[in-house]
């Protein structure tokens, strides 16, 4: 399919099968979209323009780079499991009012994974990780630097495992902030491949929902915390990563008031939550969608300024970026990834954690139920029926298995919500990433 | 075809 949009003056054309991406006049993109069968007015083209214009797109045609037949090849999944996050404790010194994973108790009772556990888990994954040199673990909770010294010892044991079968781990972990201090930090510098830093953004935005167990606003007790870490985590990995909720639609905000904090590495995610005063609903998408242009202007802006911060959404890689095998294989979970909570019990992700219909076994019977697995291997983009129309589908591989059952009852059902903001997000992201081109190719001149 | 400019995939294995 091809997919026109505008962005300000700006006009670009989108080619799903080719995952091409063209710009154009004002003039082709009305004729391009007249050719799609949509009701416009192409009286201000001349003939002799259109005669132009349709050859620049037969052109781009017959280079497979416009109406190029989208891929329907199934993707043949290997077993191979590539990462696993560790729910290293399901317990927390925040009780954020959006948390997912029910304050970090995951609907269960508080409970901190033990190393044996863990150093099963590790096992887990090196014995079902095949050829695969590169594994991954995140270390997640609830608050995993409340059980620190069992991620310190976990961390440990992988390293020496995985040189012993000739692999390398690459570790990441999440944190609220609170306890990123003095020899923690400097362990987790030294041995993290990705941190990641929980920080909503302005100090009365992250206040409203990031409160400490006797309620009170937790910005003031992590800030310096995590603009410490930053300041000795020099040019590795991490990210600041916030949750916009309906309450602060205004989201753009809050990611620049990181980024004047120093911090050049930034997510900030809609919120998932059936809460219903923070819950993101259609209504609030204009609000949304017009923050995220607020977002993409000003991005830019500073990019030209040699000011410029990495926004985790507003990168998309059209040409060096995953193979379409991969495109169509949706998210990986409970294939590729799965989750293990603290008494070892296996789940397909950290969002499915914790509900009985989806526990997939133990670290400690070390097999899966394959009625499960099936289910997720053979999901894939092209169960996903309603994203045969969407231009962005190649992107988002179909969306978050666990948002779609959970507001959709179905892994492959996708969520509309959510949808509509990758949809925005990619038209911002395919602007950015033509201006930035436009930047290098003016300053080559 | 200087109307329209192509702005970007670079010519399964599993690595990633």
């Amino acid at each position: 399919m091809v997919h026109v949009f505008q962005y300000k003056e700006r006009y670009y054309i989108f080619d799903t099968g080719s995952s091409s991406l063209h710009e154009c006049d004002e003039k082709a993109a009305l004729l391009l979209r007249k050719k799609l069968g949509e009701d416009v007015d192409i009286s201000s083209v001349s003939e002799a323009e259109r005669r132009e214009y349709e050859e620049d797109f037969a052109q781009l045609e017959k280079d497979g780079l416009l109406f190029k037949e989208e891929t329907k090849v199934y993707p043949a999944k290997s077993d191979e499991v590539k990462a696993l996050c560790l729910h290293i404790c399901h317990d927390c010194n925040l009780r954020c009012k959006y948390c997912f994973a029910d304050e970090g108790a995951y609907h269960s009772a508080r409970e901190f994974m033990s190393l044996e556990t863990a150093k099963r888990a590790i096992d887990f994954l090196i014995e079902n990780s095949g050829n695969r040199k590169i594994l991954e673990t995140d270390f997640f909770g609830g608050e995993p630097l409340m059980n620190f010294d069992v991620v310190k010892q976990t961390v440990y044991y992988a390293k020496e495992r995985a040189a012993a079968k000739g692999k390398k781990f690459l570790f990441t972990l999440t944190t609220n902030g609170l306890l990123l201090k003095d020899d923690i930090a400097q362990f987790l510098n030294e041995e993290m491949e990705n941190v990641v830093l929980s920080l909503d953004g302005r100090k009365e935005v992250h206040d409203a929902v990031r409160k400490t167990a006797n309620g009170k606003g937790s910005f003031d007790l992590v800030i310096d915390n995590i603009k410490n870490f930053v300041k000795i985590r020099g040019d590795k990995h991490y990210y600041v990563r916030g949750t916009f909720t309906k309450k602060n639609t205004d989201f753009a905000k809050d990611v620049l008031f990181i980024a004047d904090n120093g911090f050049d590495s930034i997510s900030m995610e809609p919120v998932v939550t059936d809460i219903e005063d923070l819950a993101i609903t259609k209504e609030e998408l204009p609000a949304i969608f017009k923050e995220y242009d607020a977002l993409c202007d000003e991005y830019l802006k500073r990019y030209a300024e040699g000011k410029g911060f990495h926004f985790f959404h507003f990168n998309v890689d059209l040409e060096g970026g995953p193979c379409l095998a991969k495109r169509v294989s949706a998210c990986g979970a409970g294939n590729e990834y799965f989750s293990v909570v603290p008494n070892g019990d296996i789940y397909p992700c950290h969002q499915f954690a914790g509900d009985p219909a989806f526990k997939m076994g133990s670290v400690y019977e070390g097999k899966l139920d394959e009625k499960i697995r099936k289910q997720f291997k053979e999901s894939c983009l092209f169960t996903r029926k309603k994203c045969d129309g969407c231009f962005a589908k190649f992107i988002c591989s179909g969306g978050c298995s666990a948002n779609n059952y959970h507001f959709n009852g179905d892994i492959n059902d996708p969520y509309e919500i959510t949808c509509a903001m990758m949809r925005k997000r990619t038209e911002n992201a395919m602007h950015i990433l033509a201006e930035k081109k436009r930047l290098s190719q003016n300053e080559e001149r | 075809m200087n109307k329209i400019k192509t702005v970007a995939p670079a010519d399964g294995c599993g690595e990633c």
